[in-house]
């Protein structure tokens, strides 16, 4: 019986080799990743447009130069055909997959209960609560929706991976979100520009924010994401647009550097 | 005569000191699921014109052991999908039983198994994306090979966190980093899978598996291929690499103890 | 405590045009979030034309830009000339637009387009591409630099409170100061 006591004991074994004095070993598992990528989103009077590079990436690794992050929401099928809202995400992709899926099936939902299709605002209340029901395990993602509100105008809502809300004129979220979004501030709200010679000092009147022209619009989503690709390593292979107007929904792919 | 069981067949105290219980962790939370054991390296792919191939070899390795070494890997679902394998042996062995399952009750019903692969890859990274948010993960990262719902060739990745992509080429663990590559240079993705002949996809795979074994140490040179196309799937479980050249590994030189 | 890097905040750029340069900075320090001075100009003179901006913590750009005045002077007093931006070895060099940066612990960086630094080079590197184009005059160049920086440090917490902007050419050096967000 002392022998089995002597378990108690916890007597250092003797071996050749030094044992690691750590307490349990373990191999931790992390339910995240970061699936790097960037997306952006600007409105103008009468159109959204969101976009989104189509890159996937693991660590240095590309995983797949063609897996898009902007979608539709609520279509009448597959291809999403039929849909007034969409949603981009970027960050961990499995769980942008399952936000896109759930807000989907609200979405679809909606419109068979009601017999008429879910407004902007409301599936961006919706999408705020869905994101904060998981408040302490997340949807690890930065999600932007867009669509038209009830005048017609452009809409545009951007989220943390929480739930906390805003609509705004632009948003860039993602891996290149630091590069883009300054470069947004000036040429979208025309921030730090002023009017020339309208005075001295504090006389001296910034230039207004307003509406741009959807034409103007494409060419900055276009330029902001050909800088984004020549500094960000995550960001790059193709830029998916999607632009919502009145007419629907028009999608298009441009080619982006794939080094 | 020992009567107390809990000691049988265990080294002596007296002679080798007590059991370090250190190793039995007895608090905290359940930790043998956040951990492989026993474990598949890479699983490489490829599209071609009329179908994809999909490979492994045949290895289970058990840390640096190699452990079993007539393990396949690839198992086959209906008549027209392929699932490739990597990551931990058990949890394919679990996935193994739940497409088996699928599979027959599907059989069972009016229409039979119209489940394609496209279908198969949503369930199975769903499958993934459900035990991972559970923090209890199947730890495997599989390719799911066949066709999609419009019969044009599929090829798509599943992984332990539920994260999906696909690709004209795909490899899993090592193979993205090796095997990876040698398909982009061998097939552009500018170039469309059409001009692909199976000949070349195969030959593709089999020189991708050729340089895992070369580099990966924890890789065979024993494999398993299966080409699936409209008319079937052809799998070849018990096949040796051919034409390996160690001739490079002359030239390696400063490792080790090695005195140059 | 965070990294040495961003603990006073602070950002720099320089770029190249035709026939000119320019370069300018920020004019915040502060520690960690608190802002302790809104007149830190990280840019230095030490030769007609040579201009050296520095970032990072605050002691350091104090240290550097001291340690290479010294230097600068020695080298002013031995040579009996100017030091310049790029070849030190070759008097009466043909006089061309040249910037560089730096690493802290040495890698040059010698870029044709632009140079940034600081805790908003993210911000700065995405204006920077987006704004910048070849062969701007000096007064296009001295819109370009400014809207790139104002913008870039206003999206960055540790960086911003005015800026200085110098435009080099070729017989003459303007200096701006550019009032900004105070916030």
């Amino acid at each position: 019986m002392t022998s089995l006591m002597d378990h108690q004991a916890r007597e250092t074994v003797g071996y050749s080799f030094s044992e690691s004095t750590a307490g349990v070993k373990q191999h931790g598992f992390y339910p995240y990743t970061d699936n790097g990528g960037s997306t952006l989103g600007i409105t103008g009077s009468d159109f959204a447009i969101l976009a989104g590079d189509t890159r996937s990436t693991s660590g240095y690794n590309i995983n797949s130069r063609m897996v898009p992050k902007v979608f539709k929401i609520g279509g009448d099928d597959e291809t999403g055909e039929g849909a007034t809202i969409v949603l981009s995400v970027v960050g961990f992709a499995a769980d942008g997959n399952a936000l896109k899926e759930r807000l989907d099936t609200v979405v679809k939902m909606y419109k068979y209960q009601h017999g008429k299709p879910m407004s902007v605002s409301a599936c961006a209340q919706r999408l705020s609560t869905i994101l904060y029901q998981k408040r302490f395990f997340p949807y690890y993602v930065h999600a932007i929706l867009a669509g038209l509100d009830e005048e017609g105008k452009g809409a545009l809502y951007s989220y943390d991976p929480v739930g906390s809300y805003e609509r705004e004129q632009c948003r860039a979220a993602g891996a290149a979100a630091s590069l883009i979004m300054p470069f947004l501030d000036n040429q979208v709200n025309f921030k730090n520009q002023y009017i020339p010679g309208s005075g001295e000092g504090h006389a001296l009147a910034a230039k207004k924010p307003e509406p741009l022209p959807l034409e103007t619009v494409k060419g900055l989503v276009r330029d902001a994401f050909t800088s984004a690709v020549e500094r960000h390593i995550e960001v790059g292979d193709n830029l998916q647009m999607v632009i919502i107007t009145k007419d629907g929904i028009e999608e298009v792919y441009h080619p982006l550097k794939k080094d | 005569m020992d009567h107390f069981p809990g000691t049988w067949g265990r080294p002596r105290n007296d002679v080798y000191g007590a059991y370090d219980p250190s190793y039995l962790q007895s608090t905290g939370p359940k930790t043998h699921t956040t951990s492989p054991a026993v474990t598949g390296t890479s699983v490489v792919g490829v599209k071609f014109n009329g179908g994809v191939v999909l490979a492994t070899d045949n290895l289970a390795s058990y840390g640096s052991l190699a452990r079993f070494t007539d393990t396949k890997r690839l198992r086959v679902f209906g008549n027209q999908a392929v699932v490739g394998f990597g990551g931990d042996v058990s949890d394919m062995q679990y996935m193994d039983r739940l497409l088996e399952s699928m599979d027959i009750r599907e059989n069972y019903s009016s229409h039979g198994n119209m489940l394609n692969a496209k279908n198969l890859h949503t369930y199975l990274s769903k499958v993934f994306y459900k035990r991972r948010s559970e923090f209890n993960p199947l730890w495997n990262h599989v390719l799911v090979a066949g066709f999609d719902g419009e019969g044009k060739p599929f090829l798509s990745s599943a992984d332990l966190l539920g994260t999906t992509f696909s690709a004209p080429h795909l490899a899993t663990g090592f193979g993205a980093h090796l095997a990876v590559p040698i398909l982009r240079r061998l097939f552009p993705e500018e170039k469309p899978i059409e001009e692909i002949s199976r000949e070349d996809a195969v030959d593709a795979l089999k020189q991708c598996l050729k340089v895992l074994f070369y580099r990966d140490a924890r890789s065979l040179d024993k494999y398993s291929i299966a080409v699936i196309t409209k008319d079937g799937i052809d799998l070849k479980e018990d096949e040796q690499l051919e034409g390996q050249s160690w001739a490079f590994a002359e030239r390696i030189k400063g490792y080790g103890a090695q005195a140059v | 405590m965070g990294s040495p890097f961003d603990i006073n905040g602070g950002a720099c750029v320089a770029m190249v045009g035709k026939d000119c340069v320019a370069i300018a900075c920020d004019l915040r320090l502060g520690m960690q979030a608190l802002t302790i001075s809104n007149n830190f100009p990280k840019i230095f003179n030490y030769a007609p034309s040579t201009y050296l901006g520095l970032t990072g913590l605050a002691t350091d750009v104090n240290t550097v830009s001291d340690l290479f005045r010294y230097k600068v002077n020695m080298y002013r007093l031995r040579e009996e000339r100017h030091i310049s931006p790029s070849d030190p070895g070759q008097p009466g060099q043909l006089i061309v637009p040249f910037i560089c940066g730096f690493d802290s612990i040495g890698c040059i960086d010698f870029a044709k387009d632009f140079i940034v630094s600081g805790t908003a080079s993210d911000q700065l590197f995405g204006t920077c591409e987006g704004l910048w184009e070849p062969d701007l005059g000096p007064e296009d160049l001295f819109e370009t630099i400014s809207q790139a920086l104002l913008s870039a440090v206003d999206r960055d917490a540790l960086s911003g409170w005015g800026a200085q902007v110098y435009i080099i050419e070729k017989d003459k050096v303007t200096q701006r100061l550019l009032k900004g967000r105070q916030d």
